[in-house]
């Protein structure tokens, strides 16, 4: 059985010493790299990702080599092409994945799709966005973190977007066998919950409860997905408040350096 | 069309001598399917049924076959995939090389004032030219009038649904009733149905059909493709109009 | 290498106003499924799955091997997928699509990592022989909705398979073929199945089960929930697309166990069905050589 539930009854802390509702520590950067159009780097808790972001931009060489240019007209909008490199280094036990690994397929498709959903693809037609991530080291909540990063680093790179896709896991205290009625959700696993108990990642547009990508690869009793759910979307509009933060203080810190022109309308910030 | 016998035959059958329309003074014309062998074989090439016209002194095979290949003077609904310099490139059938279309096939089309079609519109159109050699050519408008006798781009809404080639061949038939035993869309106009809409009918296996109400839109697809899949009768269509206009109420 | 034809914009404008008015080109309502039609064939494994024109087969297969050194208490068990271009020719060997790689991984979470079998059975000698149990799946015909039919052929062909019996004598495996002792089936856990709902509209408002081919093409998002007929969800997989309001989704779910437990029935109808047909006049339950539990 889980260590983590046996004491959480006691004195419903986890692991950590957090309460079934707080995420863990959230710190993020952007602009991190000069060269790149937009870049951002990213830690919850003990994940570390690293990602940077190129785009619009000329359309690489043809996938499938279709009849020639304009037959891709009829999807008018630009591309976002995700690129996922999870270093061997990244989890407990090394291990060197390879490029076709069919999960980093299935999280670059999931990304990609997250980000076309917000972003305004339509306004650079024919063009392609290259989302590349790196994970420096995983501690759960892989997917949460990479969209995350993925989302600070479009923000940095300019390209216009209806509202931040934020994403955090969250979990049960019960295992799917069990159909106790007290099982408490949590929110935001780390890798050890993550194992043990079921979770899913949910990914929010913004404030708004309107779920962008939900995924749950455990088992769980359908009458704890609610529950988890409603935990979810609250902890995805914590981490929007935090992704926001993090954007407006670099600007505010640009703006003072002089690095970004201070636009007419503003206030002498000196 | 009177004639006695209509035999099923396969490729390079012999056709029964008696068969053959003599006529004193047209010549014998031969149809797609049958081919001619010098000096005096004729062969069908493909499995169907042998239909004479003695009166017209020609003879051809009705066969059904999935893949379209066009044929001149065929009319067909295409899908326009990209346009080039001088031409647009229609899709006839998915998955074989475009038919061009040229800029100013259409009626009254000059250099400054030709319709600007979007990749993904349907057009309705005639083909000119086909042989194995080259890719098909397809045009808006009659070469010889200048009119475009309802061919043009399909607009106004609408729903385009895939039917056998047979099919597509009875419904553009002269007297589709009689001949082609296809009563669905009187049906559906008329008494039965009185419902309102158009339709055109691609030899390509398209159908076309255009209306204010989605509902009608919906039923007359429907009705098409029940009948074409189940080879449904003339009796068996009328049933099927009459249970598709109740559910519908 | 042909590309995937497109439909024309006024199909897909008309798909899209008739889905604003509940209709869909085929008559069915929004939350019905095509007619599921299964198929078991002659040898135990093999099953057809067909919803409307996507057909499905699957077959499961198993050999003696090694087990994984990392597990030596396990046996092994793989589904492989493969989309050919006898599906369409689309589709290239050898080349895997998006789509692809979406449906393996489903049907990896859906049967393998829920533990729908119970692979700890599948070993005979700890460490050094094991079952290894394949599922190959082959999709013959593609009108929309593969993984539900994927998934179902899957989970059919496993409960019908029957894998040769074996017996342990002072340290000597024998393997018995068909004609000494009557095959024994696998030990199944629980039957997932997957239900896919597809979203369209603005904000993803219209939900709508089964999607065709050209209902696909034209979708804003979709959400594969996997679970089984107790209720308990295997996955669920929403990526990307439309946001959809959580509510919604957690009315999808309800709707999906419904569906999950008429699937549920018309499978056991099947397998009771093709067990009668096979066991005429009773003499199967005295060939069998399982312990009774």
């Amino acid at each position: 059985m889980p260590l983590d539930t046996s004491t959480y009854s006691l004195a419903l802390l986890r692991v950590d010493g957090r309460r079934w509702n707080e995420l863990r520590r959230l710190h993020a950067q952007i602009r991190t790299q000069a060269a790149a159009d937009g870049s951002s780097y990213l830690e919850m808790g003990h994940t570390k990702v690293m990602c940077v972001v190129t785009g619009p931009s000329e359309p690489g060489p043809r996938r499938g080599g279709g009849i020639g240019g304009g037959a891709g007209g009829q999807s008018k909008d630009a591309e976002v092409v995700v690129n996922i490199v999870i270093a061997g280094f990244s989890s407990v036990d090394r291990k060197r994945r390879g490029r076709g690994d069919k999960r980093t397929q299935e999280m670059q498709s999931t990304v990609a799709n997250a980000l076309a959903a917000s972003l305004h693809t339509h306004l650079f037609p024919h063009s392609q966005i290259n989302v590349s991530l790196h994970v420096l080291s995983q501690d759960g909540s892989l997917l949460a973190a990479l969209i995350n990063a993925a989302t600070l680093a479009c923000v940095d790179a300019g390209i216009p977007m209806t509202d931040y896709v934020a994403a955090c896991t969250a979990g049960s205290t019960s295992t799917y066998a069990a159909n106790d009625e007290s099982a408490d959700p949590l929110l935001d696993l780390n890798h050890q919950e993550e194992q043990e108990l079921p979770s899913l990642t949910v990914a929010t547009l913004g404030d708004s409860d309107r779920v962008v990508v939900l995924v749950c690869e455990s088992r769980v009793q359908i009458s704890r997905l609610e529950g988890m759910l409603a935990v979810g979307v609250d902890g995805c509009k914590q981490v929007r408040e935090l992704l926001d933060r993090v954007v407006r203080e670099k600007g505010q810190r640009m703006i003072l350096e002089g690095t970004v022109e201070k636009g007419t309308g503003l206030n002498d910030l000196d | 069309m009177a004639s006695t016998t209509r035999p099923t035959l396969l490729p390079g059958d012999e056709i029964p001598s008696s068969l053959i329309p003599s006529h004193p003074t047209k010549p014998l014309r031969l149809g797609p399917g049958l081919r001619h062998l010098p000096p005096s074989q004729i062969l069908p090439t493909v499995s169907g049924q042998l239909i004479t016209l003695p009166q017209k002194s020609s003879m051809w095979i009705e066969y059904n076959s999935s893949r379209y290949i066009p044929t001149q003077s065929d009319l067909v609904i295409g899908t326009i995939l990209r346009s080039g310099p001088d031409f647009y490139y229609v899709l006839l059938s998915p998955f074989t090389p475009p038919a061009t279309l040229p800029h100013l096939a259409f009626e009254g089309a000059t250099k400054k004032t030709r319709p600007q079609l979007n990749p993904g519109s349907l057009v309705y159109a005639r083909v000119t030219l086909a042989n194995k050699h080259m890719d098909p050519e397809v045009e808006c408008v009659s070469a010889t009038t200048g009119k475009a006798d309802g061919l043009g781009p399909l607009t106004n809404g609408g729903m385009v649904f895939d039917v056998s080639l047979g099919f597509a061949r009875r419904l553009l038939m002269a007297k589709s009733k009689e001949e082609g035993k296809i009563e669905v869309l009187e049906l559906l106009g008329g008494e039965e149905g009185k419902l309102s809409f158009e339709t055109a009918v691609g030899r390509n296996g398209k159908v076309w059909i255009g209306s204010e109400d989605i509902k009608t839109v919906v039923i007359v697809g429907r009705a098409l493709k029940e009948t074409d899949e189940k080879k449904l009768g003339v009796e068996a269509q009328r049933k099927l109009v009459r249970k598709l206009i109740k559910e519908m109420k | 290498m042909p590309r995937e034809a497109e439909p024309s914009l006024n199909e897909k404008q008309f798909v899209i106003q008739a889905l604003q008015e509940n209709l869909r080109l085929d008559g069915r309502e929004l939350e019905q499924y095509r007619p599921l039609e299964l198929t078991l064939g002659d040898q135990y494994g093999v099953a057809d799955a067909t919803l409307g024109k996507t057909r499905v087969l699957a077959k499961a297969s198993a050999e003696l091997t090694v087990p994984y050194t990392d597990r030596p208490l396990d046996g092994i068990f793989t589904i492989a997928t493969e989309l050919s271009p006898m599906t369409s020719p689309a589709f290239e060997l050898n080349r895997p699509t998006e789509t692809e790689v979406l449906l393996s991984r489903l049907l990896e979470k859906t049967v393998r990592r829920s533990n729908a079998l119970d692979t700890e059975s599948l070993c005979l000698i700890a460490g050094q022989k094991c079952w290894s149990v394949r599922v190959d799946v082959h999709v013959l015909s593609h009108d929309g909705n593969l993984i539900d039919a994927a998934c179902f052929a899957v989970v059919s062909a496993l409960r019908h398979f029957k894998k040769p019996d074996t017996s342990m004598e002072g340290g000597v495996l024998t393997v018995y073929t068909a004609a000494e002792r009557e095959p024994v089936p696998l030990s199944w856990l629980h039957s997932p199945f997957c239900v896919t709902w597809s979203f369209y509209g603005e904000q993803g408002e219209i939900a709508v089960l089964d999607a065709t081919w050209l209902e696909e093409q034209v979708r804003v998002g979709s959400c594969t929930i996997s679970l089984n007929r107790h209720g308990e969800i295997c996955q669920i997989s929403k990526l990307g697309g439309t946001p959809v309001e959580a509510v919604a989704l957690l009315q999808c779910s309800a709707v999906s166990l419904t569906k999950v437990k008429e699937f549920s029935t018309y499978l056991d109808e099947k397998l009771a069905e093709d067990a009668k047909r096979r066991n005429k006049g009773g003499l199967l339950a005295e060939l069998s050589a399982e312990n009774d539990r």
